[in-house]
């Protein structure tokens, strides 16, 4: 099963998803609507963000790219809900910039509370996957907690969902093959079998630190591939078997309206 | 785990807002792998397992192997709880959009470095207590010129004039709202001293402003 939050008729909704794609409602409802319908606008799929936890470099081949040697420890850092917009949203490119990429990213979502999870229970504690674009402003880099909030904290740059698709439903969620299309041309194109730490020594690790909630998030890095992206460019990040997450880049100015 | 409802959604910090300490590792900040000074705030996110109340324990931490860490310091700053949505404000508007006043004690693991997010050091359960309470912003003049004093069982360790903070309570709302939309009860808290306080198990801390209040925690695992 999928489940994901949609604004259908005017009304804000939790849904599920059957695999013949037939859509019904927490409250039972069917609705009679196709999925890529435009009457649908999608929402972020969880829906009491709790804590983002992201992570940089986690594929080698990324970071050779970067030019940094594969870490010895996880690069983690926290994102906030303000953050978030769903399927088919937009998002913006600030200003006088030189250099925004995606980052097209499988996300572990947490179902349930823990605190030192051991490796082997792990997978029990993840309710599901799903697709973000954490995307980056290079330019905005300093040595200081880097990355810092102010290259990975702006509003709307980590597009998510459209839905997240069960546990269960995910045969061999490390091998999983990982496309973002720019503007219908494929720029980049990895396999979740590369990352450094997978999802299981993820939550072990983040979980000796700290207790996991539901609703906490894990988006597990991205692979090599990086293209500066311009308003008007749509980006497409693809994760099989989980989903296809679609956004527009918009200028700061488009964004933010009467606020800029 | 204490639910803490003073705070709502996001308590962000400023980390190395602190003048002396600015001066004391400008030769640190100007090496390798940092290269020069900051240009612009340095902020960390305390999560939501890291809020707690006034009055309540703040665990010990223990390290990978299960044992408990050798060492914890804390550092308290003003806590500035947001009124309304603010977004891409001015310094000039800044403080119009501040609900009130409180303060934020973080416990932490000793900083090794600036270079990294510091989610081991900084995300331990319970270590962000925020209270006593909200006083409303009107009761406050210039939240510049108050003070952060840090006790430990009643022998004062650390007195912050928060005149001496690199960037002022408005410039900062100004600078934070344009990276992300505030919104209402989320908090800042606005700079902490350089010099943290190192705590050890079953002390008592004292954060205390002035006109804001007094918030206490005891650490656990005495």
């Amino acid at each position: 099963m999928r489940h994901a939050r949609i604004i259908f008729d005017g009304r804000e909704l939790d849904i599920d998803i059957d695999t013949n794609d037939r859509i019904t409602t927490s409250g039972g409802e069917v609705l009679d609507v196709a999925l890529d319908s435009g009457d649908i606008t999608w929402l972020p799929p969880v829906k009491q963000p709790g804590t983002i936890f992201a992570l940089g470099l986690n594929y080698a081949d990324h970071a050779t790219e970067l030019a940094f040697e594969p870490p010895k420890e996880p690069l983690v850092f926290i994102k906030h809900a303000n953050t978030l917009t769903g399927h088919k949203q937009v998002s913006y490119r600030p200003d006088n910039i030189e250099f925004q990429h995606y980052e097209c990213e499988l996300v572990a979502v947490i179902g349930k509370r823990g605190k030192n999870i051991k490796r082997e229970d792990a997978m029990d504690y993840v309710a599901g996957y799903t697709v973000c674009n954490d995307f980056a402003i290079r330019d905005y880099l300093e040595n200081y907690y880097r990355p810092n909030l102010r290259v990975k904290s702006r509003d709307s740059l980590l597009p998510m969902g459209p839905w997240i698709v069960d546990r269960d439903d995910v045969a061999d969620v490390n091998n999983l093959r990982l496309t973002t299309e720019v503007n219908g041309k494929i720029t980049q194109d990895g396999s979740t079998r590369d990352m450094i730490f997978d999802i299981p020594f993820l939550v072990e690790y983040l979980s000796k630190i700290m207790t996991l909630n539901p609703g906490d998030m894990i988006a597990t890095g991205t692979p090599h591939g990086m293209v500066d992206m311009q308003p008007g460019d749509t980006v497409v990040c693809t994760i099989e078997n989980i989903c296809s997450l679609e956004t527009r880049i918009v200028s700061e100015k488009e964004y933010y309206g009467d606020k800029y | 785990m204490t639910a803490n409802t003073l705070v709502n959604s996001k308590l962000v910090c400023v980390a190395l807002n602190d003048k002396s300490q600015l001066v004391a590792l400008e030769g640190t900040f100007n090496e390798a792998p940092y290269k020069k000074p900051p240009t612009q705030p340095v902020l960390y996110y305390k999560p939501r397992n890291t809020w707690n109340v006034d009055g309540a324990e703040v665990e010990w931490a223990k390290d990978f192997a299960g044992n408990d860490v050798q060492a914890m310091a804390v550092g308290a700053s003003l806590g500035v709880v947001i009124g309304r949505e603010t977004c891409r404000v001015s310094q000039a508007e800044a403080l119009d959009y501040v609900r009130g006043y409180t303060i934020v004690s973080d416990f932490s693991l000793p900083e090794e470095n600036y270079f990294r997010p510091d989610i081991k050091g900084k995300c331990l359960d319970t270590s962000a207590p925020v209270g006593p309470e909200i006083v409303p912003a009107d009761t406050i003049d210039n939240p510049d010129a108050l003070t952060v004093n840090v006790l430990v069982n009643g022998e004062q360790k650390s007195v912050f004039p928060l005149a001496n903070m690199q960037r002022s309570v408005a410039e900062l709302i100004s600078k934070i709202s344009w990276i992300m939309t505030l919104q209402p009860g989320e908090v800042i808290a606005v700079g902490f001293a350089g010099e943290r306080v190192p705590v050890a198990r079953g002390d008592k801390v004292e954060a205390t402003i002035e006109g804001v209040g007094t918030l206490t925690n005891t650490l656990g695992g005495a």
